[in-house]
This record gives C-alpha cells, structure tokens and sequence, in this order.
C-alpha cells in the first residue's frame, strides 16, 4: 500500500513540482513586487512583536530578533502549509474532476509550496544574522533535518483537514482560528522556561511546540534536543501523518462526488 | 488476469447521495443530530455492470441524456470508485473527458501546453519538446506567446485537443470531444483519432453520433438507466437503440 503510494507519486513527480512551483509564481505574480509583498506580512509582525518584547516587556530572552525571526518562519511555513493544505482539494476541484492520480499530491503540492516560501524566508534570515554579526553554533547543519520533521507533520494535518473539508465547509474558518489560538502557545515571542513545569508539559504535548523549541536550541543555543524529546518529536509526527494518511484514504472515496 | 483485456468491469455499481438539505458544515450536522428527517436519497447511476474491453477494440457506448454514461467512463478512469465490483485495466490510460484541464487564461499558450501536458502524464522536459509540433497542428505557432484569455474558444480547443493528442497511452476514454473546431480541423481531428485506432489503441468512447459511430467501432454499449440495455456489434445495437428512442418519442 504505501509503497505503491510512493511509487505513484514518484511518477507524477513532474506534476507535483509544476503545481507547487505554479503556485509560488502566481503568489510573487508582478515579480519584485510581490516577491516583497509576501513578505510584508512577516516582516510587519516581526517589528510589532520585537517592539514590544524589546521595549515594553523587555524580553530575557538572548539574541531576540534572531529568535523571533526563527520562529516565525517556522510557524508560518506550518500556517501556510496547513491552510493551503487544507483548501488545496477544493480549490483544484476542476483538475481532480477530470483527472485521475494520486489526490495526495494536491494537498502535497500545497504544502510544497508554503516550503518554497519558507526557503526564500531563510534567505532573509540569512541576512539578518549577518547584519547582528551571530555567529551560530555547528548544530544548525542538523536545522535541514528538522524542516523535513516539520513539512511532514504539516502534510500530515493537511491530509486530514483537506478531505474533511470537502466534507464540513466550515472547517477552514474553525481551522483559521485555532492557528490563531496555537500562535500564542507556541514558543515563539516567548521562551518555554517562563512557565512553570506542569503548564509547560502540557504544552509540549503540541509536537510543533517541541519543533520550535529544537529549532531555536539548534540555532541559538547549540544544544541537541534531549532523547525523550527527540523520540517525542518523530513518534507524534509519524503517528499524525499515519492518521491523516489513513483518513485521507477512507474519505477521499466519495470525494469527487462530494466537491 | 487475461492478457488480451484492456479493461474488466466486474459487477460495478456506482450509487449517488441525494442531498435534499445538503449538510456541508459542522454547524449543520450537529444541528441535523436532532432531525429524524431522512435527508439522503441513494441513486443508483450504475447497476452491476459488467463487460470487457479487448486490446485493440474500439467501443463505442451510446444511450440518453443522464443514463450514466460518464459516470461509466469516470469509473473506468478511476475518477470516481465504485461502490461496489471491481474495475481492472492493464495499461497506461489517459481519459479525455474535457479539453484543457487545468488551463490559465493568464498564462501564455506555451505555458498551458505544458501544464495541461504534465497533468497529462508527461514530464515537464517530453513536453518542452513537443511543443512546436502541437503548435503546428492545432495551426497556432503565431499565437504561442500570447495569453490564453486573447484566444478564441476554437483556438482554445484546438490547443487543448492537439496538446492531448500527444499522449501515448494504451486506453483512450473519450468523452464527446471530436466535435472541434471548425470543419477542416475536425476531419484533422478524426484522423489522428483514427491513427491511435490503427496503432491497436484500445478507444472507448462516448458520443451521440451514432452513425459516424456505426462505422468505426468494433463494439457498442448502450446504457438505459444504469444497466446495459444492449451490447453487441454496432449495426445490431445501434437499429435496436434508434427503434427504442423512435417509440419512446411517440
């Protein structure tokens, strides 16, 4: 079963990547532009957050704007990609009616596409430790190995929510707005370490809780992530994107029909 | 599996949900929690249909307005999934069920060749080259550049059929689509048509042009209301579908 899943996706690689990459163009559409634009919205929260954290609240926290910046780009490489992710099937409804192959690949293109986005954000990012004159610790060679633990539980969700939303319509703004709750139980204005134990175990249930926070001691700090929490990390993901593989699977029998 | 079948079809039943209040949000399936109210109906669009395609052969399936032949053909293209029964191909099959899938009006015809090409099944690099000679056919080499939203809607099928032409499946399912373009261009269709026929390409193919069908099928299926009405060669089943649609009509 998924060995044939990967062999039919493997075939239709050309497909996946003309979508994702369509995608892309058509979001920077007037060039330079809105290759700036896209990143208006990150950049504009960036300066909010690191006004008030540096200013206001004053923030503890080393190296902040490095920190807030990390964070952010990982969080909205899992909002994009959750969120296109979950719309992708309905949005490409006129292809996959007209069409066979694996339906996987749309909500997989979608969130190729969030990827891509997130790669040009490290490019920013670049800059920025440059212009602080950082110097990061040798653990970041391992930050590639993470964004794949981090592309994987955004498919994996995706899954789930594309084909329920073709089902419960209502899904999308439900979604939107739990994004929106899950930003600020996240590790990424903030450190972990300002709660204490028992609130801060709840909230590492959240695997991209425990994403971030490996994120930031990879780059930041130098330090690996502990073994528990490393296995944490790998079980939870594989366990949801098991789950919203299986879903997808079951639900997306009638789901031609559905659209 | 038989060597010289192209397609199977084992007891295939295809059913539809008939929404009369269509529940799509969770808002309303909770509410609906309470509502004893049948609100589904079942349609049965396919009933236990069976038949075999052979390598080679040319079916043509014919019958009314709403007998399930689309839904048939989207079976066979794995579109949709049966309820019930089994669908078995061997082969590589392209369905061509509407031209131009996935076409962009903002995109230059160059650009949709290639996307509609992908989603086709070619790579990205065996369509690059087969551009100019799609060009060709559909007579458009001049227009390669410009956006698709300054073609006309003949231009556009034409691109879109001579984009599709380029496939090389083993199945071909075909929905209504050699009725394109203009006269010169529509006998230019048939041909390459007829060229995938002569090259053993298994066809299956839905029209209502069922004289033009009568001369070149080796086979024909027609479809009453979800059941295989009558299956035979194309000069029995085609006098037996015009003296039933001749009573029908008074």
């Amino acid at each position: 079963m998924t060995n044939s899943f990967f062999k039919e996706i493997w075939e239709r690689r050309s497909l996946l990547m003309l979508l994702a990459f369509n995608d892309v163009k058509l979001r920077y559409r007037n060039s330079i532009l809105g290759f700036l634009w896209s990143f208006l919205e990150p950049l504009l929260m960036l300066t909010v957050l690191y006004f008030v954290f540096t200013n206001i609240i004053k923030s503890a926290v080393p190296n902040y704007p490095i920190y807030l910046l990390l964070g952010l780009i990982f969080w909205y490489m899992f909002q994009r990609a959750t969120s296109m992710g979950q719309t992708s099937l309905l949005d490409r409804s006129g292809m996959i009616q007209k069409v066979y192959f694996r339906r996987e690949i749309i909500v997989l293109s979608a969130c190729l596409t969030a990827f891509i986005m997130m790669a040009f954000e490290f490019g920013a990012f670049a800059i920025f430790v440059v212009a602080f004159r950082f110097v990061p610790p040798i653990t970041i060679v391992l930050l590639p190995a993470l964004l794949v633990v981090l592309f994987i539980l955004s498919v994996g969700i995706s899954l789930f929510l594309s084909v329920m939303t073709v089902y419960f319509r209502d899904l999308k703004f439900i979604w939107q707005i739990f994004l929106q709750a899950m930003f600020f139980v996240c590790p990424i204005i903030y450190q972990l370490n300002l709660f204490p134990e028992y609130i801060k175990n709840i909230l590492q249930i959240n695997p991209l809780v425990t994403i971030l926070d490996t994120a930031h001691n990879l780059v930041l700090n130098g330090t690996l992530p502990t073994p528990k929490a490393t296995f944490y990390m790998f079980a939870s993901t594989a366990i949801i994107f098991i789950v919203g593989y299986v879903v997808f699977r079951v639900k997306s029998k009638r789901l031609i029909e559905e659209l | 599996m038989e060597n010289s079948n192209s397609i199977i079809l084992k007891n295939v039943t295809k059913k539809f949900r008939i929404y009369h209040e269509r529940r799509n949000s969770v808002y309303e399936y909770l509410t609906s929690l309470s509502d004893k109210r049948k609100s589904i109906d079942i349609l049965t669009v396919l009933n236990d249909i069976s038949f075999s395609v052979k390598k080679g052969e040319m079916l043509g399936i014919i019958g009314f307005n709403g007998s399930g032949k689309t839904t048939l053909l989207k079976v066979m293209g794995g579109i949709y999934v049966p309820d019930s029964g089994d669908v078995i191909t061997s082969g590589r099959l392209t369905p061509f069920l509407e031209l131009g899938t996935g076409f962009n009006g903002e995109l230059t015809a160059r650009d949709n060749i290639i996307i509609y090409g992908v989603i086709l099944g070619f790579t990205k690099k065996q369509i690059k080259e087969k551009i100019e000679s799609i060009a060709k056919f559909a007579e458009l080499e001049r227009f390669l550049d410009t956006k698709l939203k300054n073609f006309s809607t003949g231009m556009n099928t034409r691109l879109a059929f001579s984009t599709a032409m380029q496939v090389d499946p083993d199945i071909l399912l075909v929905d209504e689509i050699l009725a394109v373009g203009d006269i010169s261009f529509q006998e230019k269709s048939f041909n390459a048509f007829m060229e995938f026929k002569r090259k053993g390409k298994t066809i299956i193919f839905v029209s209502h042009a069922i004289d033009q069908m009568r001369d070149i099928c080796d086979n024909v299926l027609w479809l009453h209301e979800g059941i295989v009405k009558s299956y035979g060669k194309p000069q029995k089943v085609i006098e037996e579908y015009k003296e039933f649609a001749a009573k029908g009509n008074g």
